[in-house]
């Protein structure tokens, strides 16, 4: 037995679109990858690239048309392998006639939990979810933010081995993504192999061990994060405080050099993303000191 | 978040069974549940208006004749409310769950196909049963309520008169009573039951590959006509000899494709009066079983290579 | 389950259902038949009434809504008697009776309603040449016996229907030969009214030439004891006995004659109220 949780071997998955024969599509072309147990994987490609289809295909929602996936050594499809997998769907949808302690109380039983032991799991989630307060409410009435947060409360439920994110951060606003990107950490931490996917490759760089980069259904780069996007023979510094004289005196050093160059000079900008982050968090500060 | 103890991931699944009951009933109730909350029930105010109307016709026959009038006629809606909710329900049902992807989050835990189908007929057939128990609940209390009125008066006119021995006083209160409540109208129920439970898993195949919930209905609907014609298709096929080809290939798949309705007619029978086979009912259970049993099948073969 | 996977999936169900379909195709015509034996199950109508049926009354048939379309269909029957629309009411009936043969009440109905009813408004109906009333007013009854004699190949055993009819040959068509035939039938089954054999004789006594049989068959219930001792029986075989001619000593003594007045004739309920209905 391999060390892998997740073993992709030249997967293929054609769809037919017409009547034709001569009418379908590839999703995903000979795809091949492996994740190891503990890590947390990234598969980074713009829309449309095969990546739901790949997790799809891993929980046998879908049989491949060439090629295998195994988890945990088990055929994907296999009942075993989907024991082990909690799965967070792209856009996660429930019974809107449920209140969200009831979904989760359905995804238990579905996972043979019952009684005590299962409203004692229903707790722990709902408080690792923050949800506690809207567990009695319908889902009809919930916002796509904690719909994403409900439906990682069940995919979580069996205490799976192997998590599967399929875009988890998509459509939630930056500090939801903060939160769910916090848990996956505590997940990793905690041994649990994540299978994520997204388009965007800032909201994942900061988890990942390693990502697999794909486009039209192959996969173009794979590695650990860092590795592939370092640009090795550039440096850069930020100056706090500086005077333009010292600046100059930089400029001129450089510029003595034969073989340096100045590529890039400017202010440093925050991303939207970290300034929303901190405002929003001197807000709460505030509030806690009143 | 940071509080929570690391125990909630430690990893810890348990161990799976390849078929479990356990989930089939909790599909099942998940489906009761989603049945309750799409209001379905509500159908069952029309039936008590239904009867209500009837109550107050007033036709012009013997007390008998009122009472086989009302019998006949709230047991026949009775039946007609079952199928038709059978298959409405059944054809809803599982399109919606694909339809608002909840099938996702059902088909990625461990669960099996078959585990889902099942779940989704017991289900129908749950809501289905409850709702014909407080139908005949309904009917019951109709009936049984006329029949006591009709037998007071009855006797009241006869013994004013002081003229009638007590045994044609009998006799007459025994005409009421065999066109009144007895307990072999609960067969009657239990054949619509089982009629409904078939109509159900034959939706449930239907709605596997149907395009739309209407699609699903409107065939459903159609074999079950055709189905009511099997005895009419099997005296064709036995004495008809002059028939052309097109129409004896017709008739010979009507009876092979078909399911036969016709045979739970035998609830008609038992409205009218007719003494109960309780044998014959008995196989008619059996059959209703394999019935369900193939469909079931059936329906799996197509559902397993689904993708969604 | 490589091979499996091979061969269409559609190609596999229709195996499937058509290996079910010729499985249970014995059992169940077996079981059809044995349901239709213990009269759990009506058989199909025939093809006559099929084509007077009309297409939503077929469809519903089909549909195994029968006891529901044959009760409006009574409705119906009723709204015909009201307009005294006797020929559609023929036809009514006969798809009530074909959608439940096993329903006496249907047959009674349809015999009281052409036999009696019908047969009535042709006796009154002035508005009618009386050429034609006389010719349906037997149109009428001789529906009203059709409808009796399919209603008894179906029910052999009905009083009710064997009732309904006598009424119509006694009261109607002054048939006393064929009304004491059917008293005759009635008062041999179960369930028949203590009357029957009684009326039995006193119709035989009416016919002309039976006169002796009608005789020997009172007089064997006069013998039966003082119970048959009422005053119709008795006047009937002093009648009879006038008419042969019995010898004196063999007739029946004079003083009999009050014996029962303490216990008049009561009418036995009727299938339905009234004699003569004409709305
Ligand atoms: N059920 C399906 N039927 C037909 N084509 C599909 C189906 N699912 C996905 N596709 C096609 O497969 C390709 C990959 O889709 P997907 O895996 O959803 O991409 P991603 O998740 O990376 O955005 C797309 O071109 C999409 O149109
Ligand atoms: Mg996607």
């Amino acid at each position: 037995m391999s060390n892998c949780a997740v073993e992709v071997k030249n997967m293929t998955k054609v769809f037919s679109k017409g009547l034709k024969k001569s009418d379908y599509v590839v999703a995903v072309d000979n795809l091949s990858f492996e994740i190891e147990t503990g890590e947390v994987y990234g598969l980074i490609g713009p829309n449309g690239s095969g990546k739901s289809t790949t997790m799809k295909v891993a929980l046998g929602l879908m049989a491949p048309s060439r090629g295998s996936v195994k988890v945990f050594g088990f055929d994907s499809g296999d009942i075993r392998a989907r024991n082990e997998i909690g799965f967070l769907p792209e856009n996660p949808y429930f019974y809107k006639h449920l209140t969200g302690a009831e979904t989760l109380k359905f995804c238990g039983k579905l996972c043979g939990f019952r009684g005590g032991e299962l409203k004692d799991r229903i707790a722990e989630l709902l408080e690792l979810v923050e949800l506690e307060g809207a567990a009695k409410r319908r889902l009809g009435g919930y916002s796509k933010g904690m719909l994403q947060r409900i439906g990682l409360a069940q995919a979580l439920i069996q205490r799976p081995r192997l998590v599967i994110l399929d875009e988890p951060t998509a459509g939630v606003d930056p500090l939801g993504s903060r939160q769910i990107r916090d848990l996956i950490l505590k997940l990793k931490e905690d041994g649990i192999t994540v299978f994520l996917c997204s388009h965007l490759l800032e909201q994942v760089q900061e988890v990942c061990d390693r990502v697999g980069i794909i486009f039209e259904g192959r996969m173009r780069r794979e590695g650990p994060l860092a590795e592939l996007i370092q640009i090795n023979e550039q440096t850069s510094m930020t100056f706090a405080g500086a005077k333009p004289q010292l600046l100059a005196k930089v400029r001129d050093l450089i510029e003595a050099e034969s073989d340096a160059t100045i590529v890039e000079e400017g202010h440093p900008k925050t991303t939207l993303e970290r300034l929303f982050i901190s405002l929003s968090k001197s807000e709460k500060e505030e509030e806690e000191r009143k | 978040m940071s509080q929570s103890p690391p125990s909630v991931f430690e990893p810890a699944s348990k161990p799976v069974s390849p078929f479990s009951f356990g989930r089939v009933m909790v599909i099942a109730s998940s489906s009761v549940t989603q049945l309750v909350r799409m209001k379905t029930f509500y159908f069952l105010l029309a039936f008590a208006a239904i009867i209500v109307v009837l109550m107050s016709l007033n036709p012009p026959t013997t007390p008998a004749g009122v009472l086989s009038t009302i019998k006949r006629i709230s047991f026949g809606t009775m039946d007609i409310f079952a199928w038709l909710f059978a298959i409405v329900s059944t054809a809803l049902l599982i399109p919606k769950d694909i339809e608002d992807r909840t099938l996702y989050t059902i088909l990625s835990k461990p669960v099996r196909r078959i585990e889902y189908l099942i779940g989704k007929l017991l289900g129908v057939l749950f809501v289905i049963a409850v709702s014909l128990a407080v139908m005949y609940g309904i009917c019951a209390l109709a009936l049984f309520s006329r029949e006591s009125l009709y037998i007071a008066e009855e006797l009241g006119a006869m013994q004013a008169g002081a003229q009638y021995s007590a045994e044609e006083v009998e006799a007459q209160i025994a005409l009421i009573q065999q066109q009144g409540l007895r307990l072999e109208l609960g067969i009657a129920v239990l054949a619509s039951f089982l009629k409904s439970a078939v109509v159900a898993s034959v939706t449930i195949f239907l709605s596997t590959f149907a395009s739309s919930s209407l699609f699903s209905i409107i065939i459903s609907v159609l074999i079950f006509i055709i189905g009511h014609a099997h005895t009419m298709a099997t005296s064709f096929w036995l004495y008809q000899t002059d028939n052309s080809l097109l129409v004896e290939l017709i008739l010979k798949c009507v009876k092979i494709f078909i399911p036969n309705y016709q045979l739970y007619s035998f609830s008609h029978g038992i409205i009218q009066g007719e003494a109960v086979s309780y044998s014959l009912v008995w196989q008619m259970t059996g059959l209703t079983g394999v019935y369900l049993v193939v469909f079931i099948f059936l329906s799996l073969l197509v559902f397993i290579d689904k993708e969604f | 389950m490589s091979h499996f996977k091979k061969i269409p999936r559609t190609v596999v169900i229709l195996v499937v259902l058509a290996a079910f379909g010729l499985t249970r195709a014995p059992f169940e015509d077996r079981l059809v038949r044995d349901l239709i034996d213990t009269k759990m199950v009506v058989p199909p109508p025939g093809m006559t009434v099929l084509d007077q049926m009309g297409q939503s009354a077929l469809m519903a048939t089909l549909g195994g809504l029968r006891p529901l379309v044959a009760s409006f269909m009574s409705l119906r029957g009723y709204e015909n008697f009201s307009e005294k629309n006797w020929d559609e009411l023929h036809q009514t009936y006969q798809v009530i009776t074909a959608l439940e043969p096993r329903e006496e009440f249907h047959w009674v109905n349809a015999i009281w309603h052409l036999g009696i009813n019908a047969t009535a408004n042709m006796e009154l109906d002035t508005k009618i040449p009386e050429f034609e009333r006389k010719r349906r007013f037997f149109n009428y009854a001789q529906q009203a016996i059709e409808f009796a004699d399919k209603g008894i190949d179906q029910i052999p055993d009905s009083v009710e229907i064997r009732k309904q009819v006598a009424e119509v040959y006694r009261e109607k068509l002054k048939d006393w030969s064929s009304a004491a035939r059917t008293y005759g039938e009635i008062k041999d089954l179960d369930g028949a009214p203590q009357y029957a054999e009684r009326f039995h004789g006193y119709f035989l006594a009416k016919v002309p030439g039976r006169e002796r049989e009608a005789y020997d068959y009172l007089k064997g219930l006069y013998d039966k004891g003082a119970d048959q001792h009422l005053p119709t029986l008795i006047y009937e075989v002093r009648r009879l006995e006038e008419i042969l001619k019995i010898p004196y000593p063999e007739r029946i003594p004079e003083a009999d004659l009050n014996r029962n007045r303490a216990r008049p004739q009561k009418p036995k309920s009727k299938p339905l109220p009234g004699g003569v209905i004409i709305p």
